[in-house]
């Protein structure tokens, strides 16, 4: 009895799989979350392996599975992998453009039991959204898209990125949800990873123009109460208090690359030294209790003050661990985004800076480029 | 007899009761009849209600509201001499108010619109309840028609009303966030003008109650009251919380508002579900035992909720085919409770989750 082994406390069980299916895309988003190192088709899994992974989620408890890339629907077997979640009991949410092949499977993917399409909508003005996305002609592919899965009886998310190319539109996302016959709109404030990051003086918007937003949200779900839920996702930059990036590290996401990488979170992969585990080496529940990866930032033991001791520690579990390597350059420090950090004041002056200055060109997300950041080293404060 | 409006059974003696036995017989009436015991005003005080709800009862009570002048005003034409005058007519003061914007049908007013609903609405009238015409109208023709003895015992309810008052300015504002202090305005004045108008016709009707047959027609007068106050929240109760059923003209949610939203032309429909509906769980939204955590979950578009056993026995029945009222029943049979109870229950709970829109109808 006396010779115990240390034990770390067990991990919760995962909720939710983010299943990055293909890194192909129609769309160019100049926010993408994909890491800028995007993977080749020749890599990808294979649809036994996605199945097999599917299976291992299933029995170690995910009970949400986010079909998304990419393009999910760019892959020949989405109906395939969509049918083994429906036989699984996974609650399948096909995470979409839109565009592309993605309305001539809808039917096929509503029949092997699609539970829920969230689709993305870059901007509510035509020529402004596709500007944004990159391809020309994809608004009216959209709406066709949105027509047909309200037709169908599908729930419908619309998923609107805001930064200072459409936040003048927030209204005109609320009154387009509306007017599609959507559930459920997602305002999400861009958070600056990936490709965000990279673009981040061509997306901050200002401190003025993100309040008038949050104020036009609080009004139209008032409005529209019992019909549109409206979820809101501040922008960091300007937050009190940094969200639980993924709900915490390790505690309740897991995120599969189209190679297999399993990673705590999409930009987990921007954190040098962390060591990965790939569906092809291990199984899923080995992953995410025992791969270095979910274990280094998994709970409170790895923390540094003030989050130490902070009593919000195990509500916003630190913030999130690439921003604090981005812009402390110390995946440990406290997410700067944090008024408790010593470098909430520059990263804030940071924001207003770059929201006051005319907004750079987009660089635009491609497979096999070679991007470099435009911001100035000084970024990494 | 009086047999219209039987009055407590210890008082069927002939027997003439001392002043005192007299006010804690009539005390009594109220302890038995008056309308906080209403299964709605329960309701009300306990948070339990629906915003619609809460403006079903805000609107019809307006008129019992406009017409106390009027009852009061026919009492005071009857009123022999100035002193007593004087003093009943400040009730009509307190009511009407000395000037535009001033007075207890002005602070209903405010409070009708602190729920919603547009002030040229409520005026009109048009949206409330036969049963609360009827019973308002019943007590302005009993005070002009009985004697004047009945008209002033009739006002005694006047003596229970702190009490309700006090739990419902202190359970409205807990309990609903769109009830502020300042829409619960009237109530502060009627804490104070209550106790003070109550003393008054109480001592009036110890003076003047001089005969067996006198005290029982008090008593009458008083349990008369009591049941007009009752019928109007039954009428509300059977037309809005269950079994929901609203008359042809009635108020219906949405209507007479300002500001909002026409529920009626909402796809899925915005407006409440009520007792008479038939909920379902649309595509997208299954509930499943969880293994993993031995526990049933909903699950719904980018969310998880987790069911404790009630929610689960009631969205076991949420089937597409049966109605509140019916899923209330097999509840109430299964678990040998009162449907109606069960079904202000599950009525909330099935709201709450088709504003969250993970249910439907």
């Amino acid at each position: 009895m006396n010779a115990v082994t240390p034990q770390r406390a067990a991990a919760p069980a995962p909720v939710g799989l983010l299943a990055e299916l293909t890194h192909r895309c129609p769309l160019r988003c100049p926010y993408c979350s994909n890491p800028l190192e995007l993977d080749r088709r020749s890599r990808e899994l294979d649809t036994a392996t996605w199945q097999r992974v599917l299976t291992e989620a299933s029995d170690l408890g995910v009970l949400h599975v986010h079909l998304s890339g990419g393009e999910p629907t760019a892959r020949q077997d989405i109906v395939e992998i969509t049918q083994t979640c429906a036989k699984l009991g996974l609650y399948s949410n096909l995470i979409t453009s839109g565009v592309g092949g993605a309305l001539d499977k809808l039917q096929a993917l509503y029949d092997v039991g699609l539970d829920h399409v969230q689709l993305s909508v870059q901007g509510v003005d035509a020529a402004n959204a596709e500007k944004i996305g990159g391809l020309k002609n994809a608004q009216p592919q959209k709406m066709a898209f949105a027509e047909k899965v309200v037709a169908l009886g599908l729930p419908l998310t619309l998923n609107s990125v805001i930064h200072r190319g459409n936040i003048h539109e927030v209204e005109g996302f609320i009154d387009l949800a509306v007017k599609m016959g959507a559930k459920r709109l997602e305002v999400a404030h861009t958070q600056y990873y990936g490709w965000a990051y990279v673009n981040r003086a061509a997306l901050m918007p200002n401190k003025a123009q993100v309040d008038q937003s949050i104020r036009i949200v609080e009004a139209a779900r008032e409005r529209l109460k019992g019909q549109l839920v409206i979820d809101l996702v501040v922008p960091d930059y300007y937050a009190k208090y940094p969200k639980a990036c993924a709900g915490g590290w390790g505690r309740k996401l897991m995120n599969v690359t189209p190679q297999g990488k399993v990673l705590p979170c999409h930009a987990a992969e921007t954190i040098p030294n962390l060591e990965f585990w790939y569906v092809t080496d291990h199984s899923l529940a080995e992953i995410w209790s025992d791969s270095p990866a979910f274990t280094a930032y998994r709970g409170t033991d790895w923390m540094q003050e003030p989050c130490r001791s902070c009593d919000r520690r195990e509500k916003d579990w630190g913030g999130c661990r690439c921003q604090a390597l981005a812009l402390a350059g110390d995946a440990a420090a406290t997410d700067p985004a944090c008024s408790l950090s010593p470098l909430h004041a520059k990263v804030r002056a940071l924001a207003v800076e770059e929201a006051a200055e005319n907004p750079p060109d987009y660089v635009y997300r491609t497979i096999g480029s070679n991007v470099r950041s435009p911001l100035k080293e000084e970024a990494k404060l | 007899m009086n047999a219209a409006f039987p009055t407590p059974g210890a008082d069927e003696s002939q027997r003439l009761l001392s002043p005192e036995e007299l006010e804690a017989a009539l005390r009594d009436i109220g302890a038995r009849r008056y309308h906080n015991l209403h299964p709605f005003h329960r309701l009300l005080h306990d948070g339990k209600l629906s915003k619609d709800q809460v403006r079903a009862w805000a609107l019809n009570r307006y008129y019992y509201q406009a017409m106390i002048p009027v009852k009061d005003a026919a009492v005071l034409a009857r009123l022999p001499d100035a002193s007593l005058r004087r003093i009943w007519r400040q009730r009509i003061v307190d009511h009407d108010g000395d000037h535009e914007g001033d007075g207890g049908i002005e602070r209903w007013l405010k409070l009708a619109e602190g729920v919603g609903f547009a002030r040229d609405y409520v005026l009109s009238t048009k949206g409330i309840l036969s049963a609360t015409r009827f019973s308002v109208d019943a007590y302005v023709h009993f005070v002009s028609e009985r004697s004047l003895l009945e008209a002033i015992a009739s006002s005694l309810t006047e003596m229970f009303s702190p009490t309700i008052i006090s739990e419902r300015v202190a359970g409205m504002l807990k309990n609903y966030d769109f009830i502020t202090k300042e829409t619960l305005a009237y109530f502060d004045k009627r804490l104070t003008q209550a106790p003070r108008d109550a003393d008054f016709a109480l001592d009036y009707v110890k003076r003047h109650a001089t005969t067996p047959e006198l005290q029982r027609a008090a008593m009458g007068a008083l349990t008369f009251k009591c049941n007009v106050l009752w019928t109007q929240l039954d009428a509300l109760y059977f037309s809005y919380v269950a079994p929901g059923m609203i008359p042809p003209d009635a108020w219906q949610p949405g209507e007479g508002l300002v500001q909002e939203a026409a529920p009626a032309s909402a796809p899925g429909g915005a407006a409440k579900l009520v007792a008479g509906d038939v909920p379902r769980l649309p595509r997208g939204v299954r509930m499943r035992f969880d293994q993993a955590r031995d526990k049933h979950v909903l699950l719904a578009p980018e969310r998880t909720f987790d069911l404790d056993d009630n929610a689960v026995a009631v969205l076991s029945l949420v089937d597409g085919q049966r109605t509140v009222t019916q899923i209330a029943e097999q509840l109430a049979q299964t678990y040998a409770a009162d449907a109606r109870v069960i079904e202000a229950d599950i009525l909330i709970m099935l709201n709450d989750l088709a504003e969250k829109r993970v249910l439907e109808r």
